[in-house]
């Protein structure tokens, strides 16, 4: 089997399968939030994963939340700053290439008589810094959101930039970070960052479903989506799950070790196959500077889905552009952002590596892709 | 006291002398679809046939609410036209009347808008003391007596209040309707050809809705189709055999056939010569498969391949007659029985069934019988719908 669909969702390591099935034991079991002593017990290890998490994200550990998955972490951050903060306006600027869980929630913020400033991106995917300035200029910001590596394209934001170009204007705006994509392929560091609030999904990086990380930045208030018993500092009640905030940790720890040459490594497959394809009858969409870990490529001749389909005969699997999205039959939004001819983002087909991918995978890969021109082509 | 279901029986009573074979596919069918709901004794007096529970406290019977769920199942057989769940009791017209106002009570308790009613009684049992007039004049009464919220009205009362004297005594209200028709198994069987569109289980459901049971084919052409898009056939076939029972779903892989078509035929024919084998290969299969006709969702004008020129072409190949349901049917009244029967939700999914690779963009309308000639005198016709009767799959499809 070949997966290069790890934009996706990542397999689990052996690593966090081991610890998983060390928390879960009874001893870790009792409620964190329980007054006996086993509570107690729940509460320190759940208490020491949430700091050696902050810890690896250059984070202190009061501004670290373990939520469900990123999509939630998103939902909090986006909805619970715009609720929390009306005195910093109304207005929000973002990109048409965020992810779903980003732009559906601003869609909800418009139906709520929110302003959605979207600045305009080039051809590689980043914004355009004159349309991010002509936006700002328009009045007051209350939140920017941006996404650090683009699920679709692996576009590199330039974040330094926006984030210089968005405080020069206006150093009140509060700034949400998608790192969903970047976490575990490059370096992500709060301390050094600044970003405003991040989110960070677990099974992009080789946890489990079912836990993400919402990172706001001590002084910045939102508020919570969730509410209940007031666990996580009243940011996100609910019971605290050592299991999943454990299994959260372990991938991290993984991820965070080697990440240079892990980039290499993927670098070297990511620049063989757009040299290979592009030898043939594709056309790679990524820009040239994206993170090498995602590759967008147009097959000629086949749409999007019958190449998945024909690939998946040979036990290799990639996505069409965003799998939230495959069921819906519509071509990538964020092509056609980009300023994608429709024709060629029809047949976009989005590879995506881990550092568990090898360079024998990508050979086979495209002796693959000539079997399938030479059987399933129309002409 | 015990609660029994009373099913009605619609054009099956208008058959002569074989309206017995009828009666008895039709009870045959109804043990079938209700044995999951318990052990229970079917039988027939005059044009009603009677559902009662062998045991006793059968959940399925329990109260009106309980019950929707076995009334459902006895709303998709056809030949059924409506049900009703009854009390069934002996005794004099005291017991009639607790059993009314229970009746009623349970009623409003389901539906407190309710405010008029009327009583409408039948007496079988002519040895009872009252007449019918009588009958519904007293409990009528006796139910304004107990409910005085509750008003009579003649004229499109909120509920009627049924009560029957036979051998036992019913009380009823109230009746689910079904879908009428013929006892599925009363005429040989059909080969339906199914898509994942929204016609074609609407013609499977119309055809065994006069008695035909059904098998049914599809064309796969993976991996330009998804499995997601094949999966959504078989969902329909499930839904489909709801009401038709039992049937053999042929999926026939037809990804190489569609590509030899492709390559040989021009894209303007392609159409009309992919539906020509398509029909021999379900003829075939259907021969093989002890069906004596063909079903399609065929409807005249729809599309390029439903114009009376491409039918004909089409026709001609098979020479089994090729039954249309649908085709004088307007496109929303087939919506309207697609949303009817529950296919509808799943036939709007948007996995493709035939991909649009295929289709050329402008397809003859009104091809002539030369034309076909031409299109068709580089391929081997033969080879090809033998190729695809052999490449079959066959997945058994039961209704639940």
């Amino acid at each position: 089997m070949i997966y290069f669909d790890n934009s996706a969702t990542t397999f689990v390591s052996e690593g966090v399968r081991n610890r998983i099935q060390e928390l879960t034991a009874d001893e870790f079991s009792a409620n964190p939030g329980a007054l006996h002593k086993l509570g107690l017990k729940a509460f320190e290890i759940y208490d020491g994963i949430r700091k050696d998490t902050a810890s690896l994200l250059g984070a202190k550990p009061e501004e670290i939340f373990f939520t469900s998955c990123a999509t939630e972490s998103a939902n909090t951050a986006i909805k619970g700053y715009m609720s929390r903060n009306k005195r910093a306006g109304n207005a929000v600027i973002s990109t048409r290439t965020e992810h779903k869980a980003t732009l559906e929630c601003l869609d909800y913020l418009a139906k709520a008589g929110y302003e959605i400033r979207y600045v305009k991106v080039g051809p590689d995917g980043k914004p355009l810094i004159e349309s991010l300035e002509e936006e700002l200029g328009k009045g007051s910001v209350a939140l920017a959101c941006f996404t650090l590596v683009n699920n679709e394209t692996g576009s590199v934001l330039p974040f330094e930039s926006i984030r210089k170009t968005i405080k020069a204007v206006s150093p009140e705006t509060c700034i949400y970070l998608d790192c969903v994509q970047a976490l575990g392929k490059m370096q992500v560091n709060m301390s050094s960052l600044g970003a405003d609030m991040c989110s960070f999904s677990g099974h992009k990086i080789h946890s489990i479903k079912g836990n993400g990380v919402l990172y706001v930045r001590k002084g910045v208030r939102i508020d919570p989506l969730i509410l209940g018993g007031g666990q996580q500092d009243n940011m996100r009640s609910g019971t605290q799950s050592p299991v999943l905030a454990g299994a959260f940790l372990e991938a991290l720890k993984e991820v965070s070790e080697g990440i240079e040459e892990a980039r290499v490594k993927v670098a070297e497959i990511n620049s063989y196959l757009r040299r290979e394809l592009a030898a043939r009858d594709a056309l790679i969409l990524s820009p040239e500077d994206a993170l090498p870990y995602v590759l967008n490529v147009s097959f000629k001749g086949f749409e999007s889905e019958t190449m998945l389909h024909c690939l998946e005969i040979y036990d290799i699997y990639v996505s069409t552009v965003s799998a939230c999205s495959a069921k819906q039959k519509k071509v990538s939004y964020v092509l056609l952002e980009m300023g994608t001819d429709r024709k060629i983002a029809a047949n976009a087909v989005r590879l995506s590596f881990s550092r568990n991918n090898t360079m024998a995978e990508a050979e086979e890969f495209i002796r693959r892709v000539d079997e399938i021109y030479e059987q399933f082509l129309i002409k | 006291m015990a609660n029994v279901l009373l099913a009605r029986m619609g054009e099956v009573t208008l058959k002569g002398l074989n309206r017995g074979s009828f009666e008895i596919q039709l009870k045959s069918n109804l043990k079938y679809r209700l044995k999951r709901f318990g052990n229970l004794k079917i039988y027939q007096s005059q044009s009603r046939i009677w559902i009662e529970p062998k045991e006793e406290d059968n959940p399925n019977f329990r109260s009106m609410a309980d019950a929707e769920a076995i009334m459902k199942a006895v709303c998709q057989v056809f030949g059924i036209v409506s049900v009703s769940l009854a009390r069934k009791f002996e005794g004099d017209f005291e017991s009639i009347k607790e059993n009314a106002v229970e009746c009623v009570r349970e009623l409003l308790g389901q539906n407190p808008e309710y405010t008029t009613f009327k009583v409408e009684s039948k007496r079988g049992n002519k040895t009872f003391p009252m007449t019918s007039p009588v009958i519904c004049d007293e409990l009528g009464g006796h139910i304004l007596d107990t409910f005085p919220e509750l008003k009579v009205k003649v004229k499109n009362p909120d509920f009627i209040l049924n009560v029957e004297i036979r051998e036992s005594n019913y009380v009823y209200s109230g009746k689910m309707m079904a879908h009428r028709g013929l006892p599925v198994g009363t005429c040989a069987k059909g080969m339906l050809l199914l898509s994942g569109g929204i016609d074609s289980p609407v013609a499977g459901f119309m055809m065994a809705s006069r008695g035909m049971p059904l098998d049914a084919v599809y064309f796969h052409s993976y991996p330009y189709t998804s499995d997601l898009a094949k999966q959504k056939v078989i969902d329909l076939a499930k839904i489909v055999s709801g009401y038709s029972g039992r049937m053999t779903l042929h999926v026939v892989n037809f990804t190489q056939i569609q590509l030899d078509l492709y390559k040989h035929s021009p894209q303007d024919m392609l159409t009309v010569t992919m539906r020509r084998v398509m029909l021999q290969i379900a003829e075939r299969l259907a021969l093989k498969n002890d069906c004596k006709c063909l079903i399609t969702g065929e409807s005249l004008g729809q599309v390029a391949s439903q114009t009376m020129e491409a039918i004909a072409a089409t026709n001609e190949v098979v020479k089994m007659p090729i039954l249309r349901p649908l085709i004088g049917l307007d496109k929303q009244a087939t919506c309207d029985i697609s949303r009817d029967i529950g296919a509808f939700e799943t036939s709007i999914l948007p996995y493709e069934d035939c991909c649009t690779v295929f289709v050329a963009k402008h397809p003859k309308t009104h091809p002539h019988p030369e034309d076909i000639i031409e299109a068709e005198k580089d391929l081997d016709i033969e080879e090809l719908v033998e190729a695809g009767v052999l490449g079959t799959e066959d997945i058994v499809i039961d209704p639940f």
